[in-house]
C-alpha cells in the first residue's frame, strides 16, 4: 500500500518532465527518420545529395569556419577584460553591467542595430565618408564579414561571463605564491593565472562553437545571399522549399559538425578542471 | 591607464554600440538609416506605445514567457525532487535528457520540434510555440533548481515526515520555502530565454500568429521603419530594468555564475 501511494507520487513528479521530453524525443527521432528516408524507403540518397554537391560542401565548411573564427575571436577579445574585470577593475558592477544589458537584449534588436551601423548608408560608413576617408561606401554588411561582427557580438559575453566566474572563484593566494617565489609577473600569469583559468576559456568556446554552428537570425539578417550557412540553409529547406527530410538530413550533419568539436573539448576541459582540483586541495 | 583598460573599454563600447544606435533611430526624424543624424521626435515612441498591433504581440509574447517559464520550473521541480530522492540509478541518464536541448546546435533543435508541433497541427498557433518554448527553456530550469535541491539536506524532510507530517505538507512547508533561490532564478531564465526566442519560434509562426522577436524580424526584412527602432528602444529599456531589479536583490553576482 505505501509503496503503491509512493509509486504514484513518483509518477505524478515525472508527468510533466516526461510529457516535455516525449516532445522532444518524438522530434528528434523524426529528423533522424526521416534524414534516412527517400520516398518512405529507407535509403542514403539525401546524404549522397548532400556530399556530392560543391554548394552544399561549401555551405558546410563556411558553417565551420564561422564557428571557429567566431569562438576564436571571442576567446581572444574576451580574455583580457575577464581580467581586467577581474583583478584591477573598481567598479567590477558597473562593467558586469554593461557585460548583461547586451547579453539580455533580444537577439534581433541587437542584430538589427548593427544592420543600421554596418549599411551603405549607415553611420560607421557615413562617419568614414564625412571624415574623408573613403569615397565609395565599404561592404560591411551582407557578407560574411559582417555576420562574423554580429555573431561575435550576440556570443561574446557568454565567453566573458564564462572566464569571469572562473577568475571569480580562483584562490588569489596560488598568484600570491608564484609572485613570491619570485616568479615575475609575466611569468606568473604565464605558468599560474592563464593555465588555471583555461577551463573557463574552454567551457566559453564549447557554448560560442555550439550556438554559432546553428545561428539562424544573424546570418540571414547580415550575410549576403550567396553566404549560406547549414542554419540558414536548414530554415530555407523548412519554410521556402517544405522539403523537411532535406532539412532532416542538414539538421544531422550540423548536429555531428558541433558535436565533433565540443564533445572533445569538453573532455579535455573535464580532465584540466580535475587536475585543477587536484592541486588545489 | 593599462592596456588591458583601454582595451576593456573599448570592447564595452563595441558591446553597447548597436543599442545607443537603436536609441538614435527611435528620435531622429528622418528615420535611421541616414548619417549625420538631423532633429530630434518623440514620434516613432508615440506611435509604438498607441499602436494596438505592437502592444498586442507584445502582451502575447509576455504570456507566452511567463507561462513557459511556469510550466518549465514546475516540470523541473517533480523531475529535480525525483531524481535527487528517489533514484538510485540512471541519475546521470535523466539528467542528460532534460538537459538535451542545450547540446544541440538551435537550427537542429528547431527542425525536430518544428516536426512535432506539425504533427500536432499546431503551426502558426500560441499552444504550438507555447510546446516549443517549454521544451527549449527547460535545461535553464533544471539546472538552477537541481543545484538548490543538491544544496538541501534530506535530513529535515525525513525530520519532518517522522514527525508525521504528510508527503504534500512536507513539501509545502519545508521543501518548497527553501527551494524558493533556485525557483526564482529558474522562473527568471526561462522568461527571458522564451520572451527574446526566435531560432526555433521562426519555423512555427503563421500569418494569423507571432511573437514580438518575429514580427520586428519579419518588419526589418521587409520594410525598415523607424518604428521598429522604437521598439527595439523599448525593449532596451525594459532590459536593462530587469537587470536592476534583479541585482537589487540578488546582486549581479546572479548573472555571472547563477548557480551559487
Amino acid at each position: 500500500m505505501r509503496d503503491r501511494s509512493k509509486g504514484m507520487r513518483s509518477l505524478v513528479i515525472m508527468l510533466p518532465v516526461g510529457l516535455i521530453l516525449l516532445g522532444l524525443f518524438w522530434g528528434l527521432v523524426n529528423v533522424v527518420v526521416g534524414s534516412f528516408m527517400s520516398n518512405d524507403v529507407p535509403s542514403l540518397t539525401l546524404y549522397a545529395d548532400f556530399f556530392s554537391r560543391a554548394s552544399s560542401l561549401e555551405t558546410l565548411w563556411r558553417t565551420i569556419w564561422m564557428a571557429l573564427l567566431t569562438a576564436g575571436i571571442c576567446a581572444i577579445i574576451a580574455y583580457p577584460v575577464a581580467y581586467f574585470i577581474a583583478r584591477h577593475a573598481k567598479r567590477r558592477d558597473l562593467w558586469v553591467f554593461f557585460i548583461i544589458l547586451p547579453w539580455l537584449v533580444s537577439l534581433v534588436v541587437r542584430t538589427f542595430g548593427w544592420i543600421v551601423l554596418l549599411g551603405n548608408s549607415g553611420i560607421v560608413n557615413g562617419m568614414l565618408r564625412s571624415s574623408g576617408l573613403i569615397d565609395a561606401p565599404l561592404p560591411l554588411m551582407f557578407n560574411m564579414g559582417g555576420v562574423i561582427t554580429g555573431l561575435v557580438h550576440v556570443l561574446c559575453p557568454f565567453m566573458l561571463l564564462s572566464i569571469l566566474s572562473v577568475f571569480f572563484h580562483l584562490d588569489k593566494s596560488l598568484e600570491e605564491a608564484s609572485m613570491s617565489l619570485r616568479a615575475g609577473p609575466l611569468l606568473t600569469f604565464w605558468k599560474v593565472t592563464l593555465p588555471l583559468t583555461m577551463p573557463g576559456v574552454m567551457s566559453g568556446f564549447i557554448i560560442v562553437y555550439l550556438v554559432a554552428t546553428g545561428a539562424i537570425v544573424t546570418p540571414l539578417m547580415l550575410g549576403g545571399i550567396r553566404d549560406a550557412v547549414l542554419g540558414t540553409r536548414i530554415y530555407h529547406e523548412v519554410t521556402n522549399m517544405f522539403n523537411f527530410p532535406a532539412a532532416s538530413s542538414m539538421a544531422v550533419i550540423l548536429s555531428l559538425v558541433a558535436f565533433a568539436v565540443v564533445l572533445p573539448l569538453q573532455w579535455i576541459e573535464r580532465y584540466i578542471s580535475r587536475n585543477i582540483h587536484k592541486i588545489e586541495t | 591607464m593599462s592596456a588591458t583598460r583601454i582595451w576593456s573599454l573599448l570592447l564595452m563600447a563595441f558591446l553597447s554600440a548597436p543599442l545607443v544606435i537603436i536609441f538614435g533611430s527611435a528620435v531622429s526624424r528622418t528615420g535611421y538609416m541616414s548619417f549625420p543624424p538631423s532633429s530630434f521626435t518623440l514620434r516613432w515612441i508615440l506611435e509604438f506605445l498607441t499602436s494596438a498591433e505592437w502592444l498586442g504581440v507584445l502582451g502575447i509574447s509576455l504570456v507566452l514567457a511567463i507561462l513557459a517559464a511556469l510550466a518549465s520550473t514546475i516540470a523541473s521541480v517533480g523531475a529535480g525532487l525525483y531524481v535527487t530522492r528517489r533514484l538510485r540509478w540512471g541519475k546521470g541518464a535523466v539528467e542528460l535528457a532534460i538537459l538535451l536541448p542545450l547540446i544541440f546546435p538551435h537550427a537542429a533543435l528547431a527542425v525536430a520540434i518544428f516536426s512535432v508541433v506539425r504533427e500536432l497541427n499546431l503551426i502558426g498557433t500560441f499552444a504550438g510555440i507555447l510546446i516549443a518554448h517549454v521544451i527549449v527553456t527547460l535545461p535553464f530550469a533544471y539546472r538552477p533548481i537541481s543545484t538548490s535541491l543538491s544544496k538541501l539536506d534530506p535530513s529535515i524532510e525525513e525530520a519532518a515526515m517522522s514527525l508525521r507530517a504528510p508527503p504534500w505538507t512536507t513539501f509545502r512547508k519545508v521543501t518548497l520555502p527553501r527551494l524558493r533561490p533556485g525557483i526564482v532564478t529558474a522562473m527568471l531564465f526561462s522568461t527571458i530565454i522564451s520572451f527574446d526566442e526566435l531560432s526555433v519560434t521562426m519555423f512555427l509562426v503563421g500569418p494569423n500568429f507571432t511573437t514580438l522577436p518575429a514580427k520586428i524580424f519579419s518588419e526589418v526584412q521587409d520594410n525598415a521603419s523607424p518604428l521598429v527602432a522604437a521598439v527595439a528602444s523599448f525593449l532596451v529599456i525594459a532590459t536593462a530594468m530587469v537587470i536592476l531589479v534583479v541585482k537589487k536583490f540578488f546582486g549581479l553576482q546572479f548573472f555571472v555564475d547563477p548557480e551559487h
